[in-house]
């Protein structure tokens, strides 16, 4: 079944012209064939050739992912592959960023408009600094970063995200691109049927991909999107009035918010920490145990830690890090986080990860009939692929609703 | 639609230093030209397939048209011109190359013409 997936279109995003659309559609089929293609290639080559040249050399096989990495960094095949995926990332925001050149005045008139008539709140404070590991380099080679502004009131890097990630996900996060969130929502509803929080908060949320679902299954709920990016947030709230949500916005970081002690019943993260920095991430912890309510629900989604994977697993993983400006994507992966809910104040033997089922299934739309998104979702998890078939892993920890008790 | 002189500019450059693949340099931004030029073949592809669709939707079978289409000497003819047309262009180099050896050019005569040049 070929993946034909196509993002569902709304206010926020550019009508691409035929020849844009196309330049998108191969950055994404090239993505596809990348893992279809040339991904599988690695594994023999590594077996083959690699491995046994760096036995050679070093008098004993290579024991983990920084021994594959020496065997395998000089080797052509690697190369081609390597270099091909970066020019693939390249080339997505490339094709992207024609649609937002051509429009961007427009897009930014229109999301003006449709904050204005949004009753949730915008919130950006006057001389808000992001932390250095979101503007040292940009990102997944992000032209400009969350956080760049080129004019007045921009949104580019917030429609770039938009777009770019459906293109680098190719797709299987959905229409919306909301599969995360989507998945953690009914992880929750099946798993705690009776969870009724009041508040919400979708740490480092972007342009709001994942924050939208929490609104959907929880329409009672007050939701929060924070993070660090001024264009993305103030994209993130245009995008929830265009797509008929009231989620209120603020660029804030998630190490340290403006909200009160125990405000939030559930504080949840998407792909958020690996791209944090090794003393933020303790601080991000200690944060959600502040804001969450006694009983409160603390969830973040990332992909898997290394230790639950092979050493050829990590060391693909890993390219991200080498390759695609992810300063902090192999780090992350060895960080302890149970360890590091204990410490920010979460009972010991509270934290635990456990497997989101990825929610894919119920989309419907272009591209996704029942046939293509069945075969999403019982895939095998591939290392390279942004997401692993069946579910997430996700880190959940519980703050005691007895808090003397529990001291 | 604002004024073009008064349009912003999107960013187009990811900050962060580009590993160097390839030890000999130019390779990389080789590779990159070639797949840049593969997407853009793809878009006409594209672009082609869709001048067959609208046709159709119009009730012209543009597609089978092109299958049935019969090339008289005219075609014939013009078709073979293009290609050698193209193929010089793009063997430019190699073009170049014979030319260069038959006026026996060098790089020790190009430097020689820019010493002479220089005071005569």
């Amino acid at each position: 079944m070929l993946n034909c997936f196509q993002q569902a279109h709304h206010d926020m995003l550019p009508r691409p012209t035929h020849d844009e659309a196309s330049r998108q559609e191969f950055a994404k089929s090239l993505k596809g064939f990348i893992q279809s293609g040339l991904l599988p290639g690695l594994a023999p080559v590594y077996q083959t050739r690699a491995a046994r040249g760096f036995e050679r050399e070093e008098g004993r096989p290579p024991a983990d992912r920084r021994d594959i990495r020496k065997a395998m960094v000089g080797d052509p095949y690697f190369k081609l592959y390597a270099s091909i995926n970066r020019i693939a990332q390249e080339l997505l925001w490339e094709s992207t960023n024609l649609s937002v050149e051509r429009e961007l005045p427009e897009l930014i008139e229109r999301a003006k408009a449709l904050s204005a008539a949004s009753k949730a709140q915008l919130v950006i404070p006057e001389g808000f600094v992001p932390p250095r590991y979101v503007t040292a380099l940009d990102i997944h080679c992000m032209p400009g970063g969350y956080a760049s502004e080129v004019c007045e009131d921009d949104v580019s890097v917030g429609v770039l995200y938009d777009r770019g990630v459906f293109l680098y996900s190719m797709g299987y996060g959905g229409p919306h691109n909301d599969d995360m969130g989507r998945s953690v929502c009914n992880y929750i509803k099946r798993n705690r049927p009776d969870f009724a929080p009041r508040r919400i908060l979708d740490m480092g949320c972007t342009v709001g991909h994942s924050t939208l679902p929490y609104k959907e299954y929880f329409p009672e709920a007050e939701v929060w999107g924070i993070d660090v990016g001024g264009p993305c947030i103030r994209y993130a709230h245009a995008r929830a009035a265009a797509l008929g949500h009231e989620v209120n916005f603020a660029q804030m970081n998630a190490e340290e918010t403006s909200f009160p002690d125990g405000h939030f019943d559930l504080v949840v993260s998407h792909i958020l920490l690996h791209e944090t920095s090794g003393k933020a991430m303790p601080r991000i912890f200690k944060e959600a145990y502040r804001l969450l309510s006694p009983g409160g629900l603390m969830i973040h989604a990332d992909l898997p830690p290394f230790d639950l994977m092979d050493p050829f697993t990590q060391f693909i993983l890993d390219n991200e890090t080498w390759y695609n400006n992810e300063p902090f994507w192999g780090a992350m992966r060895d960080m302890d986080q149970i360890a590091l809910s204990e410490a920010a104040g979460f009972p010991k033997g509270e934290a635990r990860f456990t497997t989101a089922p990825m929610a894919i299934m119920e989309f419907m739309g272009a591209g996704y009939d029942a046939e293509a998104t069945e075969s999403v979702a019982d895939r095998e998890f591939t290392a390279g692929e942004y997401a692993p078939g069946g579910g997430w892993e996700v880190l959940i920890a519980q703050k005691p609703v007895d808090l003397a008790a529990a001291a | 639609m604002t004024e073009a002189t008064d349009r912003p500019h999107v960013i187009k450059d990811a900050k962060g230093k580009r590993p160097q693949f390839y030890e000999q340099p130019g390779i990389d931004q080789l590779m990159s030209m070639v797949m840049v030029l593969a997407g853009e073949v793809c878009m006409l592809r594209d672009r082609m397939d869709a001048q067959e669709r609208v046709a159709k939707a119009h009730g012209i079978d543009l597609a089978a048209g092109i299958e049935a289409l019969a090339l008289d000497e005219a075609a014939l003819q013009a078709r073979e011109a293009y290609r050698q047309d193209f193929l010089d262009r793009l063997f430019y180099l190699a073009r170049k190359e014979a030319n260069e050896a038959k006026a026996e050019e060098s790089d020790e005569s190009y430097r020689a013409t820019i010493a002479d040049i220089a005071v005569n």
